[in-house]
């Protein structure tokens, strides 16, 4: 593993508080991502992943707290912040995001065609082919987004989030719903374009399989609040007792199973 | 211009797009054609398609690409990285008779769910009335709020505004032979059977129809409509009954509202811009204005709310795709209504008067 230390952050989250209404859902969140650094983001349904997710990428306004994204603040203070920092920032959604009326190809080629129109046109084509090829796509170049499976939808929003060569990429469960061998395929691409091109990476997953193969250090969120911020080795041997329920699959923690029905039942 | 045999740091879009024509030019004469790799640190996805689209060139020219010394790691990058595969899209023509047949297909095609729609909307609401349905309950209410009693505002308002327009257009030129009585009498046959159902109905089509399509394709999109057939539940009954009843009560009662504003403002012209007296304004109306006139604009509104539901449930419940389908199937159901009530508008001009 890499000594993360030393290489400069590509993203600092100090304090942040998030909410919706009045519902507060993170409360004083610190995350660090270092250059070259997959994090894979933790916890249990409904703790809040996919807020903190949304604040750092400058969907939903944070409550308080600073966010530092490639060295340039997230400023909410004029209004909604300029879309410049995120042209090398990429990011995954769940459902993939599609854009329903372009082609499979015309979706990739989507932020290449808005941003570089100098780019000649066979060099785009020749990047959206090998882009889709690398999530094993080839032949779904022509088809359009909704003739495709949930798991090939979300390898094709891979293949377009990856296009602009991000430095730092926001993966929201990227392979949930997958099959295992395209899952592996995918973990894989993340972690060959870690080694190649030096992105970071910010990964939301429930795959233990993916967390082992991916994760350099992992930030466990429970109850709007990180309980855990460490490496998966650290996690496992000295974490608490949550993470590592659930890095072992064991079922619910006792500290969060609600009351038991406590009926007696007798022999007759 | 760095020299174009040397490759930079990072390939990069404007060296892309300053140096690629030269390159290609330079692979017809230079055998092979050599480029240095030494500077080259990165290689992104724009590098290696760059690379690779150079290469088809030159191997279609019969040449081949040399890089010089290009370090390990990217060489290593180099050898995984697929190579681009040109695939032509095969676009279907179609011929002219195809084109009508397929349309004239999709025609009878919709009509029919169209008349299934209709035969299912008649059983519910007559032999089937206190059968067991699948709807919920409360939702009857809540949609003639919805498509109803909130149209009220613009539909009183558009009728008042016309009812303004019609009278001071028509009374000036009743004016003109003493005539103007019978501003009563144009007014009020003109609202009740023509101007309230129709202006009324294309005012309910534009605002509730559309919602109601908008409403089921997002629906049916998102698998809401299978995953209610999944829970044993009739989609139909449970989408179509509310807003099909809702709509048969709505818009004759706003299609009343609507001729009772229109004729209002037409009196109240009458009153300050041609002297008639409110007095005799009424006994006229209420002499021309037949029972058969009111009749008339019962059941030309009650169709046309049935038009209404029909089409806006039909085309909802036919949508398959995405966004740009649900936008596409607003977009027809408005359409296929306004055309819908003014071709029945016709009809029913036709069954009255002859």
């Amino acid at each position: 593993m890499t000594d993360s230390s030393a290489l400069k952050p590509r993203l600092v989250v100090k304090g942040l508080v998030a909410g919706y209404g009045d519902v507060i859902v993170l409360k004083d969140i610190d995350l660090t991502i270092a250059e070259r650094e997959i994090r894979i983001i933790l916890g249990g349904s409904g703790c809040g992943k996919s807020t903190l997710m949304k604040n750092i990428i400058g969907i939903e306004q944070p409550r308080g707290g600073t966010i530092e994204l490639l060295d340039q603040p997230i400023d909410w203070s004029q209004g909604r912040p300029g879309l410049e920092v995120f042209r090398k920032v990429g990011v995954l959604f769940q459902g993939g995001a599609m854009i329903s009326s372009l082609t499979v190809a015309e979706n990739v080629a989507l932020p290449l065609d808005l941003h570089h129109p100098e780019l000649p046109k066979t060099v785009v084509k020749d990047m959206v082919a090998m882009k889709l090829e690398q999530v094993g796509l080839g032949e779904a170049y022509h088809r359009m987004p909704d003739a495709l499976s949930g798991g090939m939808r979300k390898r094709a929003a891979l293949a377009r989030t990856l296009i602009l060569d991000p430095d730092l990429l926001f993966c929201d469960e990227p392979s949930a719903g997958l099959d295992p061998i395209t899952s592996r395929g995918l973990d894989d691409l993340l972690l060959e374009l870690r080694d190649a091109l030096g992105i970071s990476l910010m990964v939301v997953t429930h795959e233990l399989d993916s967390i082992r193969a991916l994760c350099d250090k992992m930030l466990f969120l429970s109850g709007g609040k990180v309980i855990f911020d460490g490496s998966l080795e650290d996690a496992e041997e000295s974490g608490p007792e949550e993470v590592r329920d659930f890095l072992s699959r064991k079922a619910f923690s006792d500290s969060r199973k609600s009351a038991r029905l406590t009926i007696k039942t007798e022999a007759k | 211009m760095p020299n174009p045999t040397s490759l930079p740091q990072r390939i990069t879009p404007d060296f892309v797009a300053r140096n690629r024509d030269g390159l290609i030019a330079l692979a017809k004469t230079q055998k092979p054609l050599r480029l240095d790799a030494s500077n080259l640190q990165v290689l992104d996805g724009l590098g290696l398609a760059f690379l690779a689209g150079l290469e088809r060139e030159c191997q279609s020219a019969g040449n081949e690409i040399v890089l010089l010394s290009l370090a390990e790691p990217l060489q290593k990058r180099l050898r995984q990285s697929p190579v681009p595969v040109d695939t032509p899209e095969t676009p279907r023509t179609e011929k002219l008779p195809e084109k009508v047949g397929e349309a004239g297909y999709a025609f009878l095609d919709e009509l029919k769910d169209l008349l299934l729609l209709s035969s299912e909307a008649l059983y519910w609401s007559t032999w089937g009335l206190f059968r067991r349905k699948t709807i919920l309950p409360g939702d009857f209410v809540k949609q003639m709020i919805r498509l109803g009693s909130s149209a009220l505002p613009i539909v009183l308002l558009l009728s008042l505004l016309i009812g303004f327009t019609l009278a001071v257009q028509s009374g000036n030129q009743l004016q003109q032979y003493g005539a103007s009585i019978f501003l009563a009498d144009g007014l009020g046959i003109g609202m009740v059977t023509e101007i309230g159902p129709v202006l009324t109905a294309v005012i309910v089509a534009g605002r509730s129809g559309s919602a109601v399509t908008a409403e089921i394709a997002t629906m049916n999109v998102q698998e809401e409509i299978a995953a209610l057939r999944t829970m044993a539940v009739n989609p139909f009954q449970y989408i179509m009954l509310p807003r099909f009843w809702s709509l048969s009560i709505c818009l004759p009662l706003l299609t009343a509202l609507a001729a009772a504003a229109g004729v209002f403002s037409g009196m109240l012209v009458g009153y300050f811009v041609f002297h008639l007296s409110m007095r005799s304004f009424l006994s006229e109306l209420g002499q021309a204005v037949l029972v058969e006139y009111v009749f008339q604009m019962i059941v030309k509104s009650l169709t046309f709310g049935w038009i209404i539901a029909l089409v806006a449930v039909n085309k909802g419940m036919r949508v398959s795709g995405g966004a740009d389908a649900v936008g596409r199937a607003t977009t027809e159901c408005v359409v296929t209504c306004i055309f819908s009530i003014i071709v029945a508008d016709a009809i029913f001009s036709f069954l009255f008067y002859f």
